[in-house]
């Protein structure tokens, strides 16, 4: 369980049995581990003890949401510009991929904190979104992911740009040996980043959580 | 008794074993039509048989038209629930089915109708009163009712032999796809056996169908039943 | 390349859905059909009208997500091909494409070429599981399971349950989608205690659901994008057919 009673982290989503990037085959082994050996334990236990009570539509939390949907979803409907989601999300992936990649370092990193607010900023003033929030909406939801990935491309290059060595697939390329290879820095990274949202186009907040290794060694990972 | 009708899978059995067995019918009737070919002697004594084990005869009969009277109930069911469902587009465009899977239903009203009429022909003799009155003497003295006069005078008619043409050739194509889809039906399946059982049968669809139509061919064109 | 296309335009489920005729001109032959639909929607969306709406997800085929007939072919007219993988190369410049939504009665249309397939998913959960007992997971090999059946069972869990088979459906039979799900379990030994009553559970779900029946058009096994055999549906006909006449001993 997670900190918050009742959201379970399972699987892909879990701490890092098998590295923290998730990439392919770690996910998948993370996947089958805990739904073999860590679901059963969990949830159904979980759940046999809980009172899963029925929310009440009422209650001003509920409310409060509701209404922090609508209106989000009314706000994209009356920018009424001229461009579709996917131009921003075409113009905001390739500013993605050309610096904050797997390759990245702190010029790119930095023009990629100016350039983010730019196109959020022409998101907000220029997106074209047909037909209501009242109906199935192709368009609607997809600016939605759009604004979504507007605000967490730059928790990433923030983060990027914060962790100041190379580990995994984070590569900075001023960190790295001489045959290329990723160069840590564990006296001053060894640490997993949780980066606190402090709203839009605010920094966020970095909260440390130190890596404490009692029984393994740090060593570099060598594939050769 | 209808309770199969509720289930899809339930009501294809049906169909299937009730195929089968009119299929066996089919099989055993075209043989002995064939017996025409044999001159009146043959297919009067044949006939006379028949009706000599009397016992048996009955109890195939009764069992074909509970048959036929399942099959039709069961196949109507299915066809009418099929078309309410399936997706009706503007565009169609098969890959797979053929043209008898797609005119089964029709083929089978057609040939429905024809074994009606067909029955009140030559089973009941109602069309013409006067050919099914007839009567021949057999070589052992014996006289029998005279089915070989009376099917060449039925099949001299041009409308009935030309209803028994298309009729037969629509039979033929509701078994190139009903004999096979029997045997998929009922779970006897297989790589090999599969597609040998979909050439079977169209195989023995053709036989039947070239030995029954032979038959109106011949006598409207005087080769059988000139001396009638 | 350019196209004429014609796609069936629907609001919702109420609503009377009617053909519209659209130009789409400089597709590159190497776009997916769903990408040359992107590019469409883009321009409608600037000229301020209503993106055409369909399924989509992973875009490489393993989904089952994306959902449309072309031309009268669920999926289009490549033989074991998703539309999203299906390219415009396969098509010729100047055609006129008609696109229209998976048809059954029991796949409501929600909008233009969405329809809802959870009648799929509810003959799932009528029976398409195993139940295990939670608890300390079973050792690896602990059940063995022949090389020839685990190949069986890998064949008909190719089934992503797009539900092409049904949309392809002259009957607008479930039965390819229902017998791949039920042999993907009924032929592994871990599927073996619940097989009866799981062959029961999932074919009377989908008689409940309103699919029709096969009549052994095969057009299921031409539609579908992972070519799931037809023999499924004639050994689900056997094995429903003696689970419900050894149903009185239970």
């Amino acid at each position: 369980m997670s900190t918050l009673e009742g959201l379970h982290v399972i699987g892909e989503a879990n701490f890092s049995d098998h590295g923290a990037n998730r990439l392919g085959a770690s996910a998948l082994m993370q996947g089958l581990a805990d739904g073999y050996f860590v679901l059963p334990y969990t949830i159904g236990n979980y759940l046999a003890k809980a009172e899963l009570k029925k929310i009440d539509a009422d209650t001003p939390e509920c409310k409060a949401t509701v209404k922090e949907v609508e209106d989000k979803i009314n706000k994209l409907i009356n920018v009424n510009g001229t461009k579709t989601p996917s131009y921003f999300h075409r113009k905001l992936g390739k500013l993605m991929w050309d610096k904050v990649g797997m390759a990245r370092n702190e010029a790119g990193l930095k023009h990629a904190l100016e350039e983010i607010p730019k196109i959020r900023e022409e998101f907000w003033k220029d997106v074209k979104i047909s037909g209501t929030g009242a109906e199935y909406n192709i368009s609607l939801e997809k600016a939605s992911r759009v604004a979504d990935f507007l605000e967490f491309a730059e928790i990433m290059a923030y983060d990027a740009l914060d962790r100041d060595e190379s580990a995994g697939a984070h590569f900075r390329e001023e960190h790295q040996t001489p045959d290329g290879e990723a160069k840590r820095n564990d006296d001053d990274y060894r640490y997993v980043a949780a980066w606190e949202y402090k709203g839009v186009g605010q920094r966020p907040e970095l909260h440390k959580e130190q890596l404490e290794f009692e029984n393994v060694k740090l060593a570099v990972r060598s594939y050769k | 008794m209808l309770g199969f009708l509720k289930s899809s899978i339930l009501s294809k059995f049906v169909v299937a074993i009730t195929g089968l067995l009119m299929v066996g019918f089919i099989i055993g009737h075209t043989l002995g039509n064939l017996l025409i070919y044999a001159g009146p002697e043959a297919i009067n004594t044949y006939a006379v048989g028949l009706k000599d084990i009397g016992g048996v005869v009955w109890a195939m009969r009764i069992v074909l038209i509970i048959s036929l009277i399942l099959h039709v109930i069961a196949t109507i069911n299915l066809v009418r629930h099929n078309r309410k469902v399936a997706g009706n587009y503007k565009v169609t465009n098969h890959k797979a089915a053929t043209f008898s899977s797609k005119f089964m239903a029709y083929a089978g009203l057609t040939i429905l109708f024809f074994v009606l009429y067909h029955l009140a022909h030559f089973t009941f003799g109602v069309v013409d009163a006067n050919a099914f009155s007839m009567e021949a003497t057999l070589d052992n003295g014996r006289v029998v009712h005279d089915v070989y006069s009376m099917v060449v005078l039925g099949f001299r008619n041009v409308i009935v032999s030309l209803f028994y043409i298309i009729a037969v050739v629509f039979l033929g194509f509701h078994l190139k796809h009903g004999i096979h889809s029997m045997f998929q039906s009922l779970g006897i399946h297989g790589k090999k056996f599969t597609p040998m059982i979909q050439k079977v049968a169209a195989l023995v669809s053709f036989v039947i169908v070239i030995s029954l139509i032979s038959i109106p061919i011949s006598i409207m064109l005087g080769i059988v039943g000139g001396q009638v | 390349m350019n196209l004429k296309l014609h796609i069936w335009r629907q609001k919702n489920n109420k609503a009377n859905g009617a053909f519209e005729q659209y130009a789409v001109s400089d597709i590159s032959e190497d776009m997916s059909f769903l990408e040359m639909l992107d590019v469409l929607n883009e321009d409608l969306i600037v000229e301020g009208k209503d993106p055409v709406a369909f399924d989509h997800d992973c875009r490489e085929g393993i989904c089952g997500a994306c959902s449309m007939t072309i031309n009268g072919n669920p999926h289009g007219p490549e033989k074991a091909t998703t539309a999203c993988q299906l390219h415009m190369r396969k098509f010729k410049d100047g055609q006129e494409v008609y696109i229209e939504p998976f048809r059954n009665k029991s796949f409501p249309v929600i909008r233009d070429l969405v329809v809802n397939r959870s009648a799929l998913d509810r003959i799932i959960e009528s029976g398409g599981y195993i139940s295990v007992k939670t608890g300390s997971a079973p050792d690896a090999n602990d059940i063995a399971v022949a090389k020839s059946k685990a190949d069986v069972a890998m064949d008909a869990a190719a089934c992503i349950g797009c539900g092409a088979c049904v949309a392809a459906c002259p009957n607008g039979a479930a039965m390819l989608f229902t017998s791949a799900k039920l042999k993907h379990l009924n032929v592994l030994p871990q599927g073996q205690a619940e097989k009866k009553k799981r062959t029961l559970a999932m074919v009377d779900q989908m008689d409940k659901e309103g699919f029709g029946s096969c009549t052994n058009h095969y057009e299921c096994e031409a539609a579908c994008p992972k070519s799931i055999s037809v023999e499924f549906i004639s050994e689900m006909n056997f094995e429903y057919a003696k689970a419900r006449a050894t149903a009185y001993r239970d």
